[in-house]
């Protein structure tokens, strides 16, 4: 009886409870971003300035953004960070809603290369912006420069036997399918034929028996770095690796393969199931200032669209990444790679 | 919700919530999702989206790729070692604490289940370190003679998968086994040395047998938290410790490929089933014998 009553009074409180915070809740503003997209710091001063909160769900690959965007169908958050190679897919699949650029003050000062927007692959569709860039890198190749003589200039090191077991790669189909393709001299990376599929994944079987492991994370290779005898790091964090090892002490160097590097766009996307459009534009605006842009390309070595940085040298050629023309194929394929013995 | 309102009829109603609850939660949290994961099985996926008609083709996929059996059955392969060397380790472990007196041996007991107090993911990223090439283990293997030079044996293959899974299911084994030990009588042991038996053949003829139980459900429990890790791999097998579970997981991240990855997840079920049953069916027989 006494008990009754008691898990009574406890399941009003929890309703009570359960309501006031989804109550608070649906007032922030959603955002799913990159590590280094939305620190806390910037998070607080927007919170400061316009009076909107903010709830940052960290994501580690494009895969897992698609899944959390596509699972629900764009409900779960407002604002996210996309690369332009994935954007038309989202758009496709009428995941996300066209930007009003007027609304955004900061998009008129960036650098000239950003300013028009129809100018930048990727962005736009029929005469509607869907992403507003911020954010750039290019994927190379990081060398141990104590260990590595001379200095490479191509991804081709990757496979000398002289570093076996001493290559970190990274865990995703795409991409390595990509770079070996360029590797191989292939014109289009994004759009291999079947006898340059099968090539490639012969090539990349090749790679995998020099490679030691397989990463996902930056934090994760720095990690591995630490702890085992790695040479070459295929580095898809691209700065943000770099610095992070320099800081740690590591003799290491980067550069931008002479075959192309592959390069990657990071924008600023409104979900289809945005709740507060005013807020998402503001965040972007914000996002775009001067001071978070100048502080993003400080704290993670990677270009931004506002101010003038050293990611990435004029002379360096850099391959946008693209729609490659069957992701699940080429995922298929490497786990096939990664399955033979 | 004030206090005079609780009537008698009111307590009924209440306790027919209750009852309806207790029946309510397996089904909505367990049963449904289930069977959810069995209904996708039978989709397929076309252009990113998945097409809600079904169709027999993830299964023939399954058992007709050469991709999926080889790596499944090297998985099984994999969990049964893992759950044999934490039966071989643990058990001793287990009989020991049992024949600690008093205090001693549930602060002991204690002691040994702390690990699961912490994160997985920090385990494994610390004894990822200590494997590694200039790793613990490493660096005291060649600091006592027993290796030349760091040896690559540990880290980034099968057998990382093997230790590491290990180190972190042992107390998952020690606890079923110091259980099923500590609950033989103490009598039939006094029996056995009253009647002339040696202290190996007290315990391979009674203790042993008696403890079978506990072993076995140790080693269900061992093989069904093994099999269902696709974390461990991930983070220390690099590129020749490729487990059925990184396929299962690329199949929802990567891939997006939900219907194949939930077919792959009914072949793993129905693994995981059977382990349980043969552990439960194999214990209960034991048990009921004494």
């Amino acid at each position: 009886m006494g008990l009754k009553k008691l898990f009574l009074r406890m399941a009003t409180i929890g309703l009570g409870i359960g309501l006031m915070t989804s109550a608070a809740l649906a007032a922030n503003l959603r955002v799913l971003a990159w590590d280094g997209y939305a620190d806390a710091d910037w998070v607080k001063d927007f919170t400061a300035a316009t009076g909107i909160g903010v709830d940052v769900v960290f994501i580690g690959s494009d895969d897992e953004i698609w899944a959390k965007i596509k699972g629900s169908e764009g409900q779960d958050f407002d604002v996210f960070a996309v690369n332009t190679a994935q954007l038309q897919r989202y758009i496709k699949a009428d995941l996300v809603s066209p930007i009003d650029v007027t609304k955004l003050a900061n998009q008129k000062e960036v650098l000239p290369r950003f300013r028009d927007l129809t100018a930048v692959s990727g962005v736009t569709k029929d005469g509607k912006v869907y992403g507003i860039p911020f954010c750039f890198d290019s994927i190379g190749l990081i060398y141990d420069t104590d260990k590595v003589k001379p200095a490479p200039t191509s991804m081709s090191v990757l496979w000398d036997p002289a570093y076996k077991g001493k290559v970190l790669a990274y865990d995703n189909g795409e991409h390595n399918f990509s770079f070996t393709a360029l590797t191989l001299g292939y014109k289009d990376p994004f759009n291999l034929n079947e006898e340059q599929m099968a090539a490639v994944k012969a090539k990349l079987v090749e790679l995998k028996r020099n490679v030691l492991s397989f990463y996902t994370t930056a934090d994760e290779a720095q990690q591995i770095y630490q702890n085992n005898d790695v040479a070459l790091i295929w580095a898809n964090y691209g700065q943000q690796q770099v610095k992070a090892l320099q800081k740690i002490g590591a003799h290491v160097a980067y550069v931008n393969p002479s075959e192309g590097a592959l390069a990657w766009l990071d924008n600023w996307v409104i979900s289809k199931g945005v709740r507060d459009n005013a807020a998402a534009e503001k965040w972007i605006d914000f996002m775009l200032s001067k001071k978070v842009s100048g502080e993003l390309s400080e704290r993670t070595g990677f270009g931004n669209t506002v101010t003038e940085t050293g990611s990435a040298g004029g002379n360096d050629k850099l391959v946008w990444l693209n729609n490659v023309e069957d992701p699940l194929k080429r995922s298929d394929m490497w786990n096939e790679v990664k399955a033979t013995p | 919700m004030s206090e005079a309102g609780s009537t008698q009829p009111a307590e009924r109603r209440l306790s027919l919530l209750v009852t309806v609850l207790a029946f309510a939660l397996p089904v909505i949290f367990v049963l449904v999702p289930l069977a959810i994961f069995l209904g996708y099985s039978f989709f397929s996926v076309d252009q990113g989206t998945i097409v809600y008609g079904l169709s027999l083709g993830n299964y023939v996929r399954f058992f007709t790729d050469p991709v999926f059996l080889p790596v499944f059955w090297n998985t099984i392969v994999l969990c049964v070692s893992v759950a044999i060397i934490c039966i071989l380790l643990a058990y001793p472990a287990a009989y020991f604490l049992t024949t600690l007196k008093g205090r001693w041996r549930y602060a002991l007991l204690m002691l040994l289940l702390v690990p699961l107090l912490m994160s997985y993911v920090i385990k494994i990223y610390a004894i990822r370190s200590i494997l590694g090439l200039n790793g613990f283990l490493n660096k005291a293997l060649v600091a006592l003679g027993i290796l030349q030079e760091p040896s690559t044996l540990f880290v980034f293959n099968m057998n990382a998968i093997l230790l590491t899974l290990t180190l972190l299911l042992i107390p998952f084994a020690i606890l079923p086994i110091f259980l099923s030990l500590e609950r033989i009588p103490q009598v039939l042991l006094r029996a056995s040395d009253d009647l002339g038996a040696s202290g190996l053949q007290t315990f391979l003829r009674i203790t042993l047998p008696l403890s079978l139980p506990g072993v076995a459900s140790a080693a269900s429990f061992v093989f069904v938290l093994a099999i269902g890790d696709f974390l461990t791999p991930q983070m220390v097998g690099g590129i020749s410790g490729f487990t059925f579970g990184r396929i299962l997981y690329s199949q929802f991240g990567t891939a997006y490929n939900w219907p194949f990855g939930a077919a792959l997840s009914v072949a793993l079920a129905i693994v995981v089933i059977a382990a349980i049953l043969v552990g439960e069916r194999f214990g209960r027989n034991r048990g009921t014998s004494v």
